[in-house]
Order: structure tokens, then sequence, then C-alpha cells
């Protein structure tokens, strides 16, 4: 079997205008939904009481339903119900930030759950108000705890947006299927992306990794 | 049963009373924490609170500030009952110090932070004038080449230092200490009693929950023994631990090792 890279070098730009909407969505996605899922935690956490059912809803729906069946129904049936029109890339964005911001929420959640209640008391009998405590003391600590799990779902999010191809987000992904379509070059192509997206993930998941090591023992109380 | 606060060999009762309970029910459920505890803390006294393990003495630490609720009774600070009102509730703790068994020291804030958290955020002080006291009180408690350190490089003998001068930073009228020894490897529980002493020494109002026999006997001014929710004896340290009056007393001591 003979391999021709050639196929790659010659559609650079093509391929590369898929890998920069890759790197868009990831980080816009992963950016929404972190911020989405924080407020989603605090609701579940501190809101009130009516809201925490809704919330509860909407998390435990968001991890039983497949992350595509939530972007093909954003594509293709929410405009009809708002009565709006959207670009491929804006129904993408909407639906990986809906799906990822349940995923955030939890991990919100369980971080700030994990810091002892002792950090409270002991906050508590200093005088400080239950807002600057949440703010001061459980926040802080919280967050650290988090990063490992903020880690794996920022590479979830950038492999979910592989998925935005079947609603035509001209990503790196949806790029690939069409050249190898065209090259009949399925090895090639494909194995590059693979590439692509291992080199996009590799440093992520590892700098989170060694960022957390260094300032774990700030969320150890 | 010596429940009610006699006053015979009581060197500083003559001094305001900082803290007074008086019948102080606790309840978890059906589980009777406090039964009815009548006990004074006057200015300048170390009162200690001795007694076996879940007998009420960290509970009743704890309503003294108002972490834990009361079901009953009273419980007055410097005159005042204990207010219900949150907003009111934090201005009282404002002037009561408590130090944890844990330590309970934030770890993601300096040994100087940590001390400057309270008058920075409860008493809205300066960055710098927070600092400036926070300082103050690190080298008072022998820590302040420790400033600059979080809390997991520190002994724990040092963070439970840096603990008391957390609660010293906001110039408390009273200091709750919680067990404050219990965690402690031996080698650091001296370190701890002495910047206890040495507060004692300066006319700080403590309260010690404490199994620091040796302690409650040399630094106490007033002990009282607890058992299943209710204070069996109370009297200064010569009564309590040379001539107990009550066989409760003497089987806790003697189980403790204590000979005197």
């Amino acid at each position: 079997m003979d391999f021709d890279f050639s196929v790659i070098t010659d559609h650079l730009s093509f391929l590369g205008s898929g890998i920069a909407i890759t790197l868009l969505l990831s980080v816009l996605s992963g950016t929404t939904s972190l911020i989405a899922g924080f407020f989603v935690a605090l609701f579940r956490l501190y809101g009130p009481r009516w809201l925490k059912p809704l919330v509860v809803l909407y998390i435990d729906s968001m991890r039983a339903i497949p992350v595509l069946v939530v972007l093909v129904w954003t594509f293709f049936a929410l405009p009809i119900i708002a009565g709006v029109t959207m670009s491929p890339f804006m129904a993408a964005l909407i639906g990986l930030t809906v799906h990822l911001a349940a995923y955030a929420a939890e991990i919100v959640r369980a971080g700030v759950e994990s810091v002892r209640p002792g950090q409270s008391r002991a906050a508590l009998a200093l005088g400080m108000s239950r807002a600057q405590i949440v703010r001061r003391i459980v926040m802080p600590q919280a967050l650290v705890r988090m990063l490992p799990a903020f880690g794996s779902l920022l590479s979830i999010t950038i492999k979910d947006t592989a998925i935005a191809s079947v609603i035509a987000v001209l990503e790196l992904m949806r790029q690939s299927e069409t050249l190898a379509g065209q090259s009949f070059q399925p090895i090639e192509v494909f194995s590059f992306a693979m590439l692509v997206y291992f080199l996009m993930l590799f440093p992520v998941t590892r700098g989170v990794d060694m960022f957390y090591r260094r300032v774990a023992h700030l969320g150890r109380s | 049963m010596n429940k009610s606060a006699t006053q015979s060999g009581r060197t500083k009762a003559g001094g305001i009373t900082i803290i007074r309970y008086r019948g102080v029910v606790k309840r978890y459920g059906d589980f009777q924490a406090l039964s009815g505890i009548d006990l004074d803390v006057h200015a300048g006294e170390v009162v200690c609170l001795i007694g076996p393990s879940g007998s009420g003495k960290s509970t009743l630490l704890r309503c003294t500030n108002g972490l834990e609720s009361i079901e009953g009774g009273d419980i007055e600070f410097e005159g005042t009952a204990l207010p219900r009102d949150e907003r009111e509730l934090r201005a009282v703790r404002t002037r009561m110090g408590m130090v944890f068994q844990s330590f309970e020291l934030f770890p993601h804030l300096t040994a100087l932070a940590n001390v400057a958290e309270g008058p920075r955020t409860v008493l809205r002080k300066h960055a710098a004038e927070a600092n400036r006291r926070a300082s103050a009180m690190l080298a008072k408690v022998g820590l302040a080449d420790k400033a600059p350190n979080y809390p997991s490089a520190l002994s724990g003998g040092q963070q439970q230092r840096v603990a008391i001068a957390r609660a010293l930073a906001m110039e408390p009228d009273v200091m709750l200490f919680d067990e404050p020894t219990s965690a402690l490897d031996p080698e650091t529980i001296g370190e701890v009693l002495n910047v206890m002493k040495q507060l004692a020494d300066e006319g700080m109002t403590m309260v010690v929950v404490t199994h620091e026999m040796t302690f409650a006997r040399r630094v106490g001014d007033w002990i009282a023994v607890f058992d299943a929710g209710r204070i069996v004896e109370q009297g200064p340290p010569e009564q309590i631990f040379d001539a107990p009056t009550t066989e409760r007393t003497r089987d806790f001591l003697s189980h403790l090792g204590w000979t005197g």
C-alpha cells in the first residue's frame, strides 16, 4: 500500500480553515459552558427552593441525551420553534454549551461540596457573612479542586466539536470528510485529522495536570 | 451534685461576667447534647471544660458564638442575650475568637493573609492596616518568619498558632478554644499551650475545652466537669483535681491516670 501525503500538503489551507473553526468552537463553547455551568451550580446550591427541581431536571436530561441529538435538535428544530434562522456554527455553539454546561455545573457543585464544613465554620466564627464565605473562602478552594475535572471537560469539549460536522459546521472533521471523499485517500486524510486532534488535546490535558500539581495544596484543607 | 456555681475559691469572680449560661439545653433530634448548663465566665478568667468525649463540652462552645442554636435556657454575652438574627450574631462573633481542633486555616491564603482575612473582610480595614495587625499577631505567637508561608508548609503546632493569631487579630473580648491540641503531635503540643498560657497571663478571658489536665490544673481559674450533657462539678482547680466532691469527677480523672 502506498501512502501519498501530498493530499494533505496540497490542501493545507482547506484543512487549516477546519482546524481554525475547531479551535474557535472549542474555545467559545468551553468558555460559555463553564460560565453557564457556574451559574447553574450556584442556582442549585444557593438558589431559591422552587428553582432546584428545574435545575436538577435540566442536568439529568442533558446527561441522558446524546450530544449528537442535542446538536441536531438545536439546528433543525429550534429555529422552527423560535422562528429564527441560525448558522450551523451558532447552532453548534448553543447546543454544545447547553449540553456541556450541565457537566460543568456538576463539577462546580462537587467542588464546592468537597470543601470541608469546618472551613465555613471557621469563617463564620470570624464574623463573615454567607456571601463572603462563598466568595472568599469556599469558592477559591473549590476552584482548585475542580481543576482536574475541568481539564477532562475541556478535552471532551474539543472532541465533541467533531460532532458538529453532522450539522455542516466546516470544522476539521467536516473538512476531512470532504477531502477524503474527493481524493479517495481516507487513510491519509483521517490519520492527519487524528494527529491534529491529538496535538490539540495533549498539551491541554498535560498542561492542566501540571498546573494542578503546582496549586493543589491551595485547595487542601 | 454541685451544679450551681458556688463562688468559693474563685479569685476572679469580682470581674464583670463576660458569658453567663443558664439552663442551656441543646438537642440533636432525640439526642440531648446539653441538659441544663449553668456556668459563668468572668473577665480575665480561664475556664476549662473537661470531661469524657461526647459529654457536650464542644457543643457548649459552639452554642456560645451561635454556630449552633439552643433549644432552651439562655446564653448572655456581656450582659445581652445572644441574638437570633444572623446579622446581629455576626457582630457578636467578631468579639469572640474561636480556635478549632482541626485548625481550619484557609489553605489558599498565606499565614499572613489568613490572619489579615478577618480584619480585612469583616472589620473592613485597609489592606495595609490589616497586614500590619496580622504581622503583629504572628509575631505574638512567635511566627513572624512564617508570614509568607502557606498552611501546607507549616507543622500542626505552627498552624494552630497561626489560627490563634487569626482569632486574636479581631481583638476579641473572649477566646474560645475547642480542643486546640487534640490533633497535634505530642512534640508540638507544648508550643501551642505556651501561647495559650501567655494569653492567659495577659488577662485574656478564655473558655478552653481540653484534655490537657496539666494545663487545666496550672492555667485554669475555674474548672467545669462535663458528663452526659451536664456539669457534674465545677470549682477552682485545687478542688477539682485535689479534692473532687463527686464520684464522676474522681472516675474521670482516674481514667486519665491523673494523680495530682
